[in-house]
């Protein structure tokens, strides 16, 4: 295989991943339904979570909760990415596409990028909103490190529910894993409040939750501080995850 | 240069040999695997497709191995699964384009639309693939693993769950395909179709060849003439000179003989001596379902039924 006059032209490898990405697309637009509830959906949560909960841990709870749905949207979608790899494995466009001389790893970079950059479509509508509804204007900066802190999330989820859906063999399965996995991480961690309000056994699980990870470098960056040992770590787990995604995603498809 | 060649090609499933010491040469013909459900079809297209590694032996495909050189392998051929998987939100120029950009054609634009032409598609292109039939689905499929000029297509079932003006359109195609140099291996259940079809075909049972040859062929080694019986209650073993116990499937017992007319009255004797009550009797030709009869002897379902597989075709042919 690491023949050097059979590898790829380069550049092949790019080919590959915006015309699967362009797929995924395509798929995604046609699907109204499918559209209308990846924009209405996180918009439901800022509106009910920030706006209706009669909270008052901090001066802005709006400033407070923005991290938090940002990083729940981010984790939903970001788990779908499993779903759409299930669904090619099962219905046959998996052996088609692994058959083909492309390389085999741009499906799945594929994937990990559409899912993660249509995170950050979302994540651009909460921001709109939030601003609209009355949270604190940031300067260019801070969105900046807020949408890199988000994609590494992205990045992280999705290469980490692909291999997950790469193991398994049905699409029940799968959806009873990421019932199982979103919930409980999205309220045990810091999302809906500070660790000072927790009870202890909730605050202790919290502080090791990925997610409380992302959203407590997102509140750092809205307070003005840079979190850089919070970014290259999530960039060191990011990578690892990303790594161990291909593996697994070599060793399943020779 | 041999298109397809394998050497004591062996997989095994934990403790189950699925296919044991396939030696296999195809060369630009219709060559047709044909067996029983379990039995390694499927095991060997994914083997020779690269989708599956084998325990040990050798594939090659244009002088590719399948092990070492796959990519190169991948480059010419192409493998369309039974699954029939093609993107129903996307029109039919979509699906196609996008196999055309994958593997790197070019003019992708002009190369669709000369397939989508050839595939008679190019009416409907712009119309959503979920208002195709079935076999403009499977057409649309064939449309797409041409797109790079494969010198192997690999197709499984390819006329799975069509109707019949369908699966005749889908075989003009691929015996039009098979005139122009292609090498065409499948696998298929349709007994008729691989006899009217195949160059070769090749029976394929607990993971060995059981049978090799050309239809007619096999079926002129079966001797002349097939003899069937149906009967009352359980078979009770017969003996007759000249004739041959073929297999039994259901209540229908299968018999050869060297001249069926004169067996005839002799069998119903031999029958009824036997202890058979004798219902009903028909003399044949044999065609090639009494050689996979033979061949293949009678028949266990080795796995479970994959239910989803079946509600994906009862899927697909609602569509249609």
């Amino acid at each position: 295989m690491e023949v050097p006059d059979d590898a790829p032209p380069p550049g092949w490898i790019v080919k590959g991943v915006t015309t699967y990405i362009y797929r995924d697309f395509i798929r995604w637009i046609r699907y109204r339904v499918g559209v209308v509830s990846t924009l209405v959906l996180p918009a439901a949560w800022l509106l009910f979570v920030g706006l209706a909960l009669p909270v008052k841990f901090t001066g802005n709870y709006l400033d407070f909760i923005t991290p938090g749905i940002l990083v729940m949207t981010i984790l939903t979608a970001g788990i779908s990415s499993g779903s759409l790899l299930m669904f090619d494995k099962i219905l046959g466009f998996l052996n088609k596409f692994l058959a083909m001389p492309v390389p085999r790893e741009s499906i799945l970079v594929s994937k990990i990028l559409f899912i993660s950059v249509r995170g950050l479509i979302q994540a651009t509508i909460i921001l709109i909103l939030a601003v609209l509804i009355g949270a604190t204007i940031m300067n260019p900066l801070q969105y900046g490190l807020t949408y890199l802190i988000l994609f590494l999330f992205g990045v992280f989820i999705s290469a980490f529910s692909t291999t997950v859906a790469l193991y398994l063999d049905d699409h029940d399965s799968f959806a009873a894993f990421t019932a199982m996995v979103t919930m409980p991480l999205f309220f045990a961690s810091s999302a809906l409040m500070p660790y000072d309000v927790m009870p202890g056994w909730l605050s202790a699980i919290a502080h090791v939750n990925p997610l409380s990870f992302a959203i407590d470098a997102i509140r750092d960056v809205g307070a003005g501080s840079i979190p850089v040992i919070p970014i290259v770590l999530l960039l060191v787990f990011t990578a690892v995850v990303v790594v161990l995604s291909g593996y697994v995603f070599r060793k399943v498809t020779v | 240069m041999t298109t397809i060649q394998t050497e004591n090609l062996t997989k095994n499933f934990g403790d189950l040999c699925a296919v044991d010491n396939l030696c296999l040469t195809v060369d630009k013909e219709i060559f047709g695997l044909l067996g029983p459900n379990g039995s390694g079809k499927t095991t060997t297209v994914l083997m020779l497709t690269t989708l599956l590694s084998q325990t040990k032996g050798n594939a090659s495909i244009c002088g590719h191995d399948t092990r070492r050189e796959p990519e190169k392998v991948r480059d010419c051929i192409s493998y369309v699964p039974q699954d029939m998987a093609v993107d129903t939100t996307l029109t039919g120029r979509e699906n196609v384009l996008i196999f055309a950009r994958l593997y790197g054609v070019k003019n992708p634009k002009d190369r669709v639309d000369e397939l989508l032409a050839v595939m008679e598609l190019t009416d409907r292109a712009d119309d959503l693939a979920k208002t195709y039939s079935g076999g403009m689905r499977r057409r649309l499929e064939l449309a797409e693993a041409l797109v790079h000029e494969p010198e192997v297509i690999f197709l499984d079932e390819p006329t799975l769950g069509l109707d019949v003006g369908a699966r005749k359109n889908i075989w003009n195609h691929i015996h039009a395909l098979n005139k122009k140099g292609m090498t065409i291996f499948m696998t298929t259940h349709y007994m008729d179709e691989a006899d009217q079809y195949c160059d070769r075909v090749g029976i394929i049972n607990h993971g060995k060849i059981a049978a090799l040859g050309n239809p007619s062929e096999l079926k002129a080694h079966l001797m002349k003439d097939v003899i069937t019986v149906t009967i009352d209650g359980e078979y009770a073993p017969t003996q007759l000179d000249g004739t041959l116990f073929v297999g039994q499937l259901g209540d229908t017992i299968s018999f050869t003989a060297e001249n069926g007319r004169e067996a005839l009255p002799l069998l119903v004797d031999a029958l009824n001596h036997a202890g058979n009550r004798v219902k009903a009797m028909s003399l044949r030709e044999p065609s090639l379902d009494d050689v996979f009869l033979q061949s293949v002897g009678k028949q266990e379902e080795p796995k479970g039924f994959e239910e989803w597989k079946f509600r994906m075709m009862l899927h697909h042919r609602g569509g249609s």
